[in-house]
């Protein structure tokens, strides 16, 4: 039927929107009057100004340029041959299919500073024909209706083959009208009763969507730079919540799920940084910048994580001084120093004293991990005739004294209610545990599973914890 | 200024054209390359340049005669370079080398023989310093530089080209070569990849047949690639290589080789002499060399928050905070041999106290249980041979060979 209005006439994609003054005067269609403006130069330019950091070798690359694993969105942008247009945080769509590079490039030039006027989360088009089609999610229905929606439940989807030869600004979204809906989808994370993957899949495809509005309306300034720093804190709780979930029968699809988050996570952080670059004036930063970079360094610790991606050692090279010499970078820093080095302690303390939720969501993967290698440690290199004290190591590793009667630890009662002794699988045996009856081998992960909660609630709350964990440990 | 009469301004251009015809049809790539190359800033080319401007007309002069029009898609655009570039518009001059240098890529196929490969290599190193003078020009004007992008684009189709079976292929790592510094000045290193796998793995090449000079240039690059991505045995089989067969006299190229081979160096155990720092002017590896020698992790931390602007750029910072272990290491070797020669049967246990009260003596605070953790992972990568007794809190040494020494292999995981 109608749903959308196929355009007559419409912009005429093949036009050079520098050249053009003409789309604004077209008087075809009744409802796509774009605003056309052409690029200001002056103004555009002078943010798109390079800016010299002295603290960089002048031979050295001064644009920012991500890693390939990683936003391969703004990759094409930044050096689309064009002018303003290439600074523009394009939002990859797709896998990178060639030609659908060079027509995102091509629409986002068509839309230079065009604004929206869709008054809707969305557009009254297309909530009519999800209507008809039945595609609604389920936070969309009125009343659990799977057939009827209305303009306050009924969120913009993310479309992959858009074209503008399509588009009509009614369908899109203006941006306080994408500030509310991205405050709405914010509280809908923390007050619904559905399970976590079903909030995560449809405010992870929504929140593509605004994205996708945003870099349409070429909207790159310091409102932008505030909603994407929204939408990272969504991808990172994600990241740390997913993994909560990941047992159970879901769990295959969860770890896809938390794959393609953090996919996401990446682009959208990229993006991020390409803004906060944007909206530098002289050598100052966004007040939230350094946090919001030391979460990449805390997301990608273990180099491996990013087998395609730039290695840490070359991303520092472009981070600005200032960021550098920020509270949350020293401290990414040096947990990333003490990841590198094995150094547990340090690792544990400092996190517990320093790190920011954010921060903490960020790392989490890891935190198991150096449990795991420190508890492997403690056993390479311990005395073996005097057990290791548990309190201590609960205290060390941050983890709650565990109790005997915990299901998944295939362990039997050991020595003393106090004390247990490890044998890691992977470690040489020792003389001692071929006598000894009590224990046996056991997988350290699996015991490590489900004690991140605490943890991760203990800085939920923002507290001292580690005090917390001590006075549970010997109660 | 002197003045130029129209008259001489045909001359040189006459000049000019005459010159590059000949050089072509007697394959004299001698004077070719001399004819192309920019920014060497040569009088000759700076004045033809100057006669172009005034004359204006170039190219009713290459089209009239049946010598130069044969050469009109390469001469034409590269006059309109030389004008440009002398009128200091350098993204216009860019746009139009680029042109000259697609021409000069295609007449470049059709010759047999490889006699032209010098005036390639000129070709390729003046597309890419004059793309770097480009988009200098862009930034300064408040627009996006792309024109190095555009420059890699243009080098790996010359690299296609030349990536055959004939004479023409020993070419390639020349290219590479420009390639890679186009790579990492752009930091898309990434990008390197498929042509380190071209180079290495198709049966074409035979890495022996390449030119000394083109060899020692990729093996620096692709030895710091092994730096960022720390696999220390392969950076330092490659920068060693670089090194040794550098021209001895290039002190810059040294240098440059020197400030990666250190770190690696230093990672696997082998140590800098002073005179070498001292000649080559890379004093801010000098206290690090002394942390390690002395074990003192202050003058450690200390020389890499002094110099942390440089290591970081240069990318060698995260590998040389890793040097941390050694340095704990060399500090409990001490402690050893000092508590030896007090009481040579007692000298294998170590109080983990008299560890604190050394690192307090160099002014660093830690506790029993960061000590504790420290000498678990020495005693885990075998910096240190021996055991930790928690109760007792003290670390027991083996009596034979207690601090193995790292020969060559960097410090395992």
């Amino acid at each position: 039927m109608e749903r959308r209005q196929k355009n007559q006439q419409q912009q005429n994609p093949r036009r050079n929107p520098l050249s053009s003054s003409s789309s604004s005067s077209s008087s075809h269609s009744s409802n796509r009057k774009s605003r056309y403006r052409p690029p200001n130069r002056a103004s555009g330019d002078a943010r798109a100004r390079h800016r010299e950091d002295s603290g960089l070798d002048s031979g050295d690359a001064t644009t920012w340029d991500e890693p390939r694993s990683l936003a391969r969105s703004i990759d094409e942008r930044a050096s689309a041959a064009g002018t303003r247009s290439s600074m523009g945080i394009r939002e990859q769509q797709e896998q990178h299919q060639h030609h659908q590079d060079g027509e995102n490039a091509r629409d986002s030039r068509e839309f230079a500073s065009a604004v929206g006027t869709c008054p809707y989360m969305c557009p009254v088009g297309e909530m009519a024909q999800r209507e008809r089609l039945r595609d609604l999610a389920v936070f969309e229905r009125l009343h659990g209706n799977p057939a009827k929606t209305s303009p306050e439940l009924a969120v913009k989807k993310f479309c992959r083959t858009i074209s503008t030869r399509h588009v009509q600004l009614s369908d899109i979204r203006p941006l306080s009208v994408l500030g509310s809906t991205l405050d709405y989808l914010m509280n809908l994370m923390n007050s619904t009763p559905e399970p976590f993957e079903t909030v995560h899949d449809f405010i992870f495809d929504r929140t593509r969507s605004i994205r996708q509005d945003l870099s349409m309306q070429d909207i790159l300034d310091k409102r932008a730079i505030h909603m994407y720093e929204k939408m990272v804190n969504f991808h990172v709780i994600s990241h740390h919540k997913l993994r909560l979930s990941s047992s159970g029968p879901n769990s295959f699809n969860i770890s896809s799920l938390h794959h393609l988050n953090m996919e996401q996570l990446a682009k959208v952080l990229t993006s991020l940084y390409n803004l906060y670059d944007l909206n530098r004036d002289h050598n100052s930063m966004h007040k939230n910048e350094p946090e919001y970079r030391s979460l990449y360094v805390l997301l990608c610790l273990n180099s491996e994580s990013l087998p395609e991606g730039e290695r840490l050692s070359l991303w520092f090279r472009r981070v600005p001084t200032p960021v550098i010499k920020s509270k949350e970078m020293t401290f990414a820093r040096r947990i990333l120093r003490y990841f590198r080095t094995d150094n547990y302690k340090c690792f544990f303390s400092t996190i517990a004293a320093e790190a920011s939720y954010l921060q903490y969501c960020a790392l989490e993967p890891y935190i198991d991990k150096v449990r795991a290698l420190a508890v492997l440690l403690i056993n390479n290199g311990g005395y073996k005739l005097h057990p290791y004290p548990i309190a201590h190591l609960s205290n060390l590793l941050m983890m709650e004294r565990w109790s005997h009667s915990a299901s998944h630890v295939a362990l039997r009662p050991p020595w003393t209610s106090r004390e247990i002794r490890f044998y890691p699988p992977n470690s040489r045996p020792s003389i001692i545990q071929r006598q000894d009856m009590g224990s046996m081998a056991f997988q350290v992960s699996k015991i490590f599973a489900g004690l991140s909660k605490l943890l991760a609630r203990q800085i939920q709350k923002r507290g001292i914890f580690y005090d917390h964990l001590i006075s549970s440990a010997f109660r | 200024m002197a003045y130029l009469s129209m008259g001489e301004a045909h001359r040189r251009i006459t000049d000019y054209l005459g010159r590059f015809s000949d050089a072509v049809s007697s394959q004299d790539v001698a004077s070719l390359k001399h004819l192309l190359s920019l920014s060497s800033n040569s009088p000759s080319l700076l004045s033809l340049a100057d006669a172009l401007n005034l004359f204006q007309d170039a190219n009713r002069l290459i089209k009239q005669s049946d010598k130069y029009s044969q050469f009109a898609e390469i001469v034409v655009p590269l006059f309109r370079c030389l004008q440009n570039y002398k009128l200091n518009n350098l993204v216009d001059a860019y746009h139009a080398y680029e042109k000259a240098a697609n021409a000069f890529i295609q007449e470049f196929r059709n010759w047999d023989s490889a006699w032209a490969l010098e005036a390639l290599y000129v070709i390729a190193y003046e597309i890419r310093v004059l793309a770097e003078r480009a988009d200098r020009e862009l930034s300064a004007n408040g627009k996006s530089p792309e024109k190095l992008k555009a420059a890699g684009s243009y080098l790996m189709k010359v690299f296609g080209v030349l990536a055959g079976k004939g004479p023409k292929r020993v070419g390639a790592l020349y290219v590479t070569c420009q390639l890679f510094k186009i790579y990492f000045k752009l930091g898309t290193v990434h990008l390197c990849r498929s042509v380190i796998r071209s180079i290495e793995t198709a049966r074409i090449f035979d890495f022996e047949e390449f030119p000394q000079r083109d060899k020692v240039t990729y093996m620096y690059y692709t030895g710091r690639l092994e730096v960022y991505n720390e696999n220390f045995t392969a950076a330092d089989q490659k920068l060693s290589y670089a090194l040794a067969h550098c021209n001895p006299r290039s002190e810059e190229n040294i240098r440059m080789i020197l400030k990666y081979l250190i770190p690696v160096k230093l990672s696997i155990g082998i140590l800098p002499q002073d005179w070498l720092l001292e000649k080559y002017n890379l004093v801010e590896y000098r206290n690090i060399v002394q942390a390690l020698k002395r074990g003192d992790l202050q003058l450690l931390r200390s020389a890499l928050e002094e110099h942390e602007d440089r290591f970081l750029r240069s990318g060698v910072y995260l590998v040389l905070e890793k040097l941390e272990l050694q340095v704990y290491q060399r500090l409990l070797k001490k402690i050893y041999i000092i508590q030896k020669q007090k009481d040579p049967s007692k000298a294998h246990q170590m109080k983990l106290e008299v560890i604190i009260k050394a690192l307090k003596w160099l002014e660093i605070d830690m506790d029993l249980d960061e000590v504790e953790c420290i000498v678990a992972i020495l005693i885990h990568k075998n910096l240190v041979k021996g055991y930790f007794a928690h109760k007792s809190k003290v670390v027991v040494l083996s009596k034979q060979d207690p601090f193995p020494k790292l020969t060559g292999k960097p410090v395992n995981a």
